[in-house]
Formats: structure tokens, C-alpha cells, sequence
């Protein structure tokens, strides 16, 4: 395992059983699954933003939930700081589970409404025995005006209805820092914010990153926000990696048609950019029965007969090592 | 320009609360002609909903119409009496919300809503007619005919809205008021869904106001844009020259902290502080404490929004 890397993902998979009523199950024999996420690899290196970016649907959230080991896998390995994820107890996952933290896309929902905020920063201090009482605010207190959470005294005991936008979200990441993690998982931090907001978050993430040694992955359905904070990105359809790079060749010289399409459909707010590129027919299909082959090929516009037959690996893009494509017409 | 089809003259939406008065729409101003697209954004909590709930005298309660007027094809709204305000919506202004689901009847399959819309509109058609018209109409939405007996819950959110457009189609209605009409779509989705709405508005001369938080969509679809903050509007122009030149500070810290995948060099920025509390705005200028550009004036004195020479309006003291 390369030492930079602070996560490696191998082949990872997670199905999910449909549920279906006693007579179906009678009826049909075989069970069916929702390939949510279906072979996955990549690793995210310390100290750099992994943007993991997607559609509904294309299993970036349950990748998300994977690495925090909220959701078993159903195949493959996820290794944390050299650690097999698989391999742990669950008295050492949790030892494990204090250096990840998520935050989630809406403040209110990942708030407590009846905690004051000082008291759900600190949550996690008590959870994990580390400190409680005068020792325990103290530590939050530290930690309120190191992400900008200020006056200290009043803020910490109001709740979250009584907050500001901004001021929630530095409360999330408040409570995030406060186990001192390696890395942080965010899941559509910013989709309920209002634009001022959101360049906010941005901010704070990018300021604390520096601050805190940060690693970020960073899961998203908006591109146009991704492009100023990620330094490589992964785009995911139907539970598959379709093209993996740095943001720079990714965004300026997408090869998968996936991404292509993808980059194109991003309203611009510029109406002297208006799109003109046509958009690929159809919907992201059901992820129980996924087309065979490329699962992009019924919608993809330069799609040959091998493109429905055999499923293309992630592979570099000749003469760009870090830029792979998973796509048979892309050399 | 065409004739207007909704002239709002000083409307004020006030919703009590038990914390005071909260002024949702202050002293509104806008005129909507035929077709066009109006974009009308702003943050949430700007009043741009609450207008367009307002115009179709839907808004939830405590939420109350206190003065003005809207005038449609002649008529003051607000002076309708409820039955004939119910004829008029849907039959005459047809709305798209953010979630099709609260429009859609559960209970009727897709066909059934298009027949009925059209038989509503046409009663002289007989239903085998309509069901014809009907069919015809749902392929032209991009949605294969095979689909035309599912049931909405059946249908992918995109489907679910095009199916919206399709019952205003069917009224041909003469304006459309569309809240947030892709914002729980995925983009490329949305992006099929902007293309179905352009190429229908430029067919059929489509009047459209179209709410919402994303000045992409707006950029994509409008052809002239009104900026709300805090109840206010604040700005008002064709859509090039207000992205182009943006007159409001307000206008133009909201334009550069959005995000922009075509540029390559460039960072957000941040916008200092956030949106007033509306039970104790802050007198004069509601944007006052946020703006850089701030005066004596702004502090005690409310701007109102004036006609330029350049035919471009704006609710400012640096216009004066």
C-alpha cells in the first residue's frame, strides 16, 4: 500500500436484496438485487480533496456509507491507514470510526433541535469518554472560535432554529473537528444552501482543511460546486467508476461520453453560454438489472456492438497516467 | 414590447407570526408579458415564492394579501370572488411546483389527466378525440406513448414534470407560473427538461414566470430577470445586460457567488453576512448592511425601484 494513500478501496461492492411480498417470492425463484455499488477501486490520498460525483442513483452515497462502515460490504476491501476495515473488531472500528466524521447536507437534520449547539459539538467527547463537564466545554469553547463560531459564551447555548445558515454550518464542522479526524466525509454539504451560504462552506472547508491536516471526500451531485474544492474527481454511474482524474483533465477534457454529457448539462450561469450540446435520451436505468456490457451504452451516442457485450475496465488514458476512462472507445 | 398579461401593482404580502409581522412581499411591482420567460430570483426566504403563491391566491395561511392589485387579462385577481378564481387557475394560469407529485392525482393514470384537461378546455371533444389529442401530446412531451396508462408514481420525477407541461399545454394557458420546476431533477435530466420547455415556449409563444433559486436555469431560460431580497424587488432588466452588468450591489455579490463550471480561473466569493430577519428589518435599504457601497441615505431612506435611462430599473441610491 502507497504511504500517501490514506484510503484504498478494492473492488468494492455492495448489493442490496429487493424486497418482495411472500407470493412473488413464491412465484419467482431467484432474488434480485440492487447493484448499488458494483466493483469499485480507487484510493484517496492524505491531505487532498477526492470529489466522488454523480448522478441519483449512482451509488456515490453508498460508497460514502461504505467507507464509514455504516453498511456492510457485500464484496471487497477498504483499507484505512493500512488497515483492512474488514479485518477490525468492533471495539477497534470504533477506535477507527473517531478519526472519520461526515456531515451531511442539511444542518438541520444533522443538528439536534432540542441540544445547544455547545452541547451537540461536544456530543462525541462524551460518547467516546474522552471528556465531559467543565473539561468537555472548555474544549468546545476551543473549538467554537477556531472555526469562527463566535461570541463563544452566547452561541453555545442557543439551539439550532436560533442560528444563522452560516453559523450552523460551522457548527457541523465544529462537531466533526472536535474528534480531531484524519478524514472527513461530505455528503452533499452544500445542496440546501443558498448561494451565499454555500461560497461560505466552501470557504470554511478549504480554511479548516489547512488548519486541521484535513483529508476530504467529497460527494456530489453538483459539478459546477466540485470544481472549487476538489483536487481529483471520480464520476459514477449505475454503481461503476466511469472516469477518475485530476480535476483538470477531467473537466477540460472529459473522455467517457458520460461525462461529457454530464459537464454539458450544468446550467451555466451565463446566458451567453447557453447549451447548445444535445442531451443523451433517457433516465439512468434500474440499478436491479443493469444493461449488460457498458451500462452507459442504450444512451450513449458513439456506442459499437462490443460496447453492449463487454463491460470496459478503468484504464489510463494513453500518455495521461493519472487519468483513467472506462470506456472501449476511448484509447 | 407585446401586451402585458399580469401587471402586480404594489402588492404586500404580510404573514403574521407570534414573533410579529413578517412583510413577505413588500410593495411588488412587475409586469408579465406575452411571451416571454420572466426569471424571478433570489435566495430562500426572498418573497419569490410567496408571489407567485399570491398571484394564484394560494398562499398558506396566516399568509394575507394587504394592498395592491393583480391584474390579469383585465380583471383585478384580488377582486374575484373564490369560484371564479378556482375557474381561472388551472384553466387560464397553470402552475409547475418543485414536486409534480402534489399536483398529479395518485389515483388517475396520466391519459386520464390529459383527457381530462382537454375536455375540461374543449368540452365539444368527444373523449375518443381526446384521447387521441392526448396521446399525440404525450409523444411530443418525450414521453414514449406506451407510458400514457401508468399511474405518476409510476413515472420518473423528469416524466412527472413533463407530464405538468403537458396539462399546460392542454389548457393553453395563458401564463405559467413555474416554482423551482427542476430542482429535484438530476442535471442532465434538468437539462433535457430546459430543453423541452425552450423549444415548446418558442413554438406555442409560451408566457412563462419561472421562480427560482438557480441562476443557471435562469441564465439558460429567461428573457428578462427580476432579483427579490428580503420581500424587495431590487433589480429588474433583460437577461444579458443583468448578467453582463449587473446594477444592485445585491445582484452582483449573488452573481459572483455562484458557482461557474465554464471558467477556469476564478474563485467564489463570499457575500458578508446573511439575509435580514424580516420581523425587525433593517430600515432604509433592506441590503444596507451587507453593501460595501452603503451611504447615509441607504441607512434611512428605502430606495424604490426606478426606471433608468437604459430602460433597466433598480431599487438603488447609486442610481440616483
Amino acid at each position: 500500500m502507497a504511504e500517501q494513500n490514506l484510503i484504498e478501496i478494492r473492488d468494492l461492492k455492495k448489493w442490496f436484496p429487493v424486497q418482495k411480498s411472500f407470493i412473488e417470492r413464491l412465484v419467482t425463484r431467484q432474488r434480485q438485487f440492487v447493484h448499488a455499488v458494483d466493483g469499485v477501486d480507487f484510493d484517496i490520498r492524505r491531505g487532498e480533496v477526492f470529489g466522488l460525483a454523480g448522478e441519483s442513483g449512482s451509488g456515490k452515497t453508498t460508497t460514502g456509507r461504505l467507507i464509514l462502515r455504516l453498511t456492510e460490504p457485500t464484496e471487497g476491501h477498504i483499507f484505512f491507514d493500512e488497515v483492512d476495515l474488514a479485518a477490525l473488531s468492533e471495539e477497534e472500528m470504533r477506535r477507527v470510526r473517531q478519526r472519520m466524521q461526515v456531515i451531511f447536507q442539511d444542518p438541520f437534520a444533522s443538528l439536534n433541535p432540542r441540544m445547544k449547539t455547545g452541547d451537540a459539538i461536544g456530543h462525541s467527547l462524551e460518547i467516546f469518554g474522552l471528556a465531559k463537564g467543565e473539561e468537555k466545554r472548555a474544549r468546545v469553547m476551543r473549538m467554537m472560535e477556531r472555526v469562527g463560531l463566535t461570541p463563544m459564551a452566547p452561541l453555545y447555548e442557543k439551539f439550532p432554529h436560533q442560528l444563522s445558515g452560516g453559523q450552523r454550518q460551522r457548527a457541523v464542522m465544529a462537531r466533526a473537528l472536535i474528534m480531531h479526524p484524519d478524514l472527513i466525509v461530505a455528503d452533499e454539504p452544500i445542496a440546501m444552501a443558498d448561494v451565499s451560504v454555500r461560497a461560505l462552506l466552501l470557504q470554511l472547508m478549504m480554511d479548516l482543511k489547512e488548519e486541521f491536516d484535513l483529508t476530504y471526500l467529497f460527494i456530489t451531485h453538483d459539478l459546477a460546486t466540485a470544481k472549487y474544492i476538489c483536487n481529483r474527481i471520480a464520476i459514477m454511474y449505475l454503481g461503476k467508476i466511469v472516469e477518475m482524474g485530476t480535476l483538470q483533465q477531467v473537466y477540460s477534457n472529459p473522455q467517457h461520453p458520460y461525462t461529457q454529457a454530464l459537464l454539458a448539462a450544468v446550467p451555466v450561469p451565463d446566458p451567453k453560454a447557453r447549451r447548445t450540446a444535445p442531451m443523451p435520451r433517457g433516465e439512468i436505468p434500474s440499478p436491479i438489472n443493469p444493461p449488460p456490457g457498458c451500462r452507459f451504452h442504450p444512451r450513449c451516442p458513439i456506442a459499437e456492438e462490443i460496447c453492449s457485450q463487454e463491460a470496459p475496465s478503468l484504464e489510463p488514458i494513453a500518455g495521461q497516467e493519472e487519468h483513467l476512462a472506462a470506456c472501449h472507445l476511448v484509447k | 414590447m407585446s401586451e402585458p398579461v399580469l401587471q402586480i401593482r404594489s402588492l404586500s404580502v404580510d404573514y403574521p407570526t407570534r414573533a410579529g409581522l413578517v412583510r413577505a412581499a413588500d410593495d411588488v411591482n412587475l409586469t408579465v408579458f406575452r411571451g416571454e420567460v420572466l426569471g424571478l430570483v433570489g435566495e430562500s426566504g426572498c418573497g419569490k415564492s410567496t408571489l407567485g403563491m399570491a398571484i394564484l391566491r394560494l398562499l398558506r395561511p396566516p399568509g394575507k394579501i394587504v394592498g395592491g392589485e393583480i391584474v390579469f387579462d383585465g380583471n383585478d385577481l384580488l377582486k374575484l370572488d373564490d369560484e371564479e378564481m378556482r375557474q381561472l387557475r388551472g384553466a387560464r394560469i397553470s402552475m409547475i411546483f418543485q414536486d409534480p407529485m402534489t399536483c398529479l392525482n395518485p389515483l388517475q393514470r396520466v391519459s386520464e389527466h390529459v383527457v381530462e384537461t382537454i375536455r375540461t378546455h374543449q368540452p365539444e371533444v368527444s373523449e375518443e378525440e381526446a384521447r387521441k389529442q392526448a396521446a399525440e401530446l404525450i409523444d411530443r412531451l418525450g414521453i414514449r406513448t406506451e407510458r400514457m396508462d401508468d399511474y405518476p408514481h409510476q413515472l420518473s420525477g423528469g416524466m412527472r414534470q413533463r407530464v405538468m407541461i403537458g396539462l399546460a399545454l392542454a389548457l393553453n394557458a395563458d401564463l405559467i407560473i413555474a416554482d423551482e420546476p427542476t430542482t429535484s431533477l438530476d442535471v442532465i435530466v434538468e437539462a433535457q427538461f430546459l430543453d423541452l420547455l425552450r423549444d415548446l415556449q418558442r413554438q406555442f409563444n409560451l408566457t412563462i414566470m419561472l421562480i427560482t433559486h438557480n441562476i443557471g436555469v435562469v441564465a439558460e431560460l429567461a428573457d428578462r430577470v427580476a432579483v427579490m431580497y428580503a420581500g424587495k424587488l431590487v433589480e429588474l432588466a433583460e437577461v444579458f445586460p443583468l448578467f453582463n452588468d449587473p446594477l444592485h450591489p445585491y445582484t452582483q455579490g449573488l452573481l459572483k457567488s455562484v458557482p461557474n463550471i465554464r471558467l477556469t480561473e476564478d474563485h467564489l466569493q463570499i457575500m458578508d453576512g446573511s439575509p435580514p430577519d424580516l420581523i425587525n428589518p433593517p430600515p432604509g435599504c433592506k441590503f444596507h448592511p451587507r453593501c460595501s457601497h452603503a451611504m447615509e441615505r441607504c441607512r434611512a431612506e428605502e430606495p424604490p425601484l426606478r426606471k433608468m435611462q437604459s430602460g433597466r430599473w433598480t431599487a438603488c441610491w447609486l442610481f440616483e
